[in-house]
């Protein structure tokens, strides 16, 4: 069913190479360019936006904002939602057993059936 | 009599191949490892199942239009999304609207583990090229190493619509396979101590970087590799609607609603491709083997490069190797499998939010070199 497989190195021609060298660089090249991009990018936002914010706020402030680590978003991130997560506003107030016995029902009643068609048959 | 020899004549019992039988089989092994060990559910149920549609057997050319590939038939119009390259950039934009860039944005040097896990694409185009596939076909096989189903129905689209079927199967079965894949080749290519390294916690990112990226990356990737438009394009715009906040019905629809519905009816229609009489030839069998080297090889070009990396970086910027094996896309199993591996070094480093950096950077970086490849060879 499945004739023999050759590897043929021969077939790979200066082109193939061309094309997958350049590949391969062009899409290092479009990803280092992301990477300057977004690099560069808060330098220029903070020069930008951190100039207006001297304006507004105190330095002290800023200071404050700029030094917050991820660590400690998070800490703050988890005790609101600690927080949001265990306030009850409304307690239903009622206590519930789960009812664990079936309903009653004829159609599936055996001994219903027993004695009510007995008497039929005769 | 007649009529119930005739009723045979049509029923699959009668047109039932080997071939068949094999490819059912194939098909409940996928919802098997879909439902029992949860590899990529969304994906293979539908597609296991699509296998199950595809070879259930009947009797060809009769004039039913019941198979995938006969005019008519409603899976041929479903299935006309995939061959025509409509499916893929759907999908993108449901990626790009539920993808948060903020980790890679954090620390953009791990862009480039995205560009270096795509080592596999152009190595195995050369395999595929030696293997005797034509140059179209060779790339399509290539970009499996991309392990991006999307990107490699899109390609082979546009480059070899005969071998659609096979190369999703293949793209998406490896990417169902990370777990299994990817650790023996990290461990192998890294130390004990390497892999205990602990990289300093990301950057808190601003809503102004957010919203400029999908503008800069479009802009920038877009000018480079025009042929990726179509998926880049997409991307960046689902992940502006989500990072605009002020569009936040539309982000919900394309990444919910949107990407399911064309997620169903992609692995539904790629399974049913496959099927038996078409699908089943040596070809098929090469470009698995090949999938697989693709996928082997771009998950070591993105370590060696971490490794690289952390020759030239010091002190707590250094790069813990192991993420360099989530550069090859596969959002978000082969970030999962960074962070498992991490973990089984050392119990309390978690790499997951520095690996999903190169993650995603490898979803731009494989749409590049897709968008390349077309350019080229179109």
């Amino acid at each position: 069913m499945f004739p023999a497989v050759s590897f043929n190195l021969s077939a790979i021609q200066a082109d193939h190479l061309m094309l997958a060298a350049t590949g391969y660089g062009v899409v290092f090249m479009s990803l280092i360019i992301l990477y300057l991009v977004f690099s560069v990018l808060p330098h220029l936002l903070e020069a930008r936006f951190g100039k207006k914010a001297n304006d507004t706020e105190p330095a002290s402030a800023r200071a404050q904002v700029a030094r917050q680590s991820g660590e400690v978003n998070a800490s703050i991130a988890m005790a609101l939602h600690m927080y949001f997560t265990e306030l009850h506003d409304q307690e239903t107030a009622i206590l519930t057993i789960k009812k664990a016995a079936k309903n009653y029902s004829p159609w599936n009643s055996k001994i219903y059936n027993v004695i009510n068609f007995k008497g039929t048959v005769r | 009599m007649q009529g119930i020899l005739r009723f045979l004549e049509y029923s699959g019992f009668m047109n039932v191949t080997p071939g068949h039988v094999l490819m059912i089989l194939i098909g409940i092994l996928f919802i098997y490892l879909a439902v029992r060990h949860e590899y990529e559910p969304l994906l293979l149920v539908p597609i296991g199942f699509g296998i199950l549609i595809g070879n259930t057997p009947f009797l060809e050319n009769a004039g039913l239009q019941l198979g995938i590939y006969e005019q008519g038939s409603v899976m041929n119009y479903l299935y006309q999304g995939v061959l025509k390259g409509i499916f893929p950039p759907l999908i993108f934009l449901g990626i790009g609207a539920m993808t948060d860039f903020s980790t890679l944005l954090s620390n953009p040097k791990l862009i480039l583990l995205g560009a270096a896990a795509q080592l596999g694409i152009f190595l195995t185009y050369l395999g595929a090229i030696a293997l005797g596939f034509t140059n179209p076909e060779s790339a399509s096989i290539g970009i499996i190493g991309g392990a991006d189903g999307p990107t490699a129905i899109f390609i082979s689209s546009r480059l070899a619509p005969h071998l659609i079927g096979s190369i999703a199967i293949a793209a998406y079965s490896y990417m169902a396979l990370v777990p299994v894949i990817q650790p023996p080749i990290m461990r192998l290519l890294t130390t004990p101590e390497e892999r205990k390294i602990k990289m300093k916690p990301p950057r808190s990112v601003s809503k102004t970087e957010k919203v400029v990226f999908p503008i800069a990356g479009l802009l920038l990737t877009g000018f480079i590799a025009p042929g990726a438009l179509p998926l880049l394009g997409m991307l960046f715009f689902g992940n502006l609607l989500k990072e605009s906040m002020v569009t936040k019905r539309l982000a919900d629809t394309a990444r919910n609603a949107m990407i399911d519905i064309v997620t169903i009816i992609l692995g539904l229609t790629v399974g049913a491709s496959t099927q038996a009489t078409t699908f089943l030839t040596p070809q098929s069998v090469l470009i698995f083997v090949l999938g697989a080297l693709s996928f082997m090889i771009s998950t070591a070009g993105g370590v060696l490069f971490a490794k690289l990396m952390n020759m030239f970086l010091k002190g707590d910027n250094k790069i813990n190797p192991l993420i360099g094996a989530a550069g090859v896309s596969a959002v978000p199993d082969s970030a999962r499998v960074a962070q498992i591996e991490g973990l089984k070094a050392d119990p309390t480093n978690h790499l997951l939010m520095h690996a999903m950096a190169p993650n995603v950077a490898g979803v731009i970086g494989s749409a590049v070199a897709a968008g390349i490849m077309i350019s080229y060879l179109m």
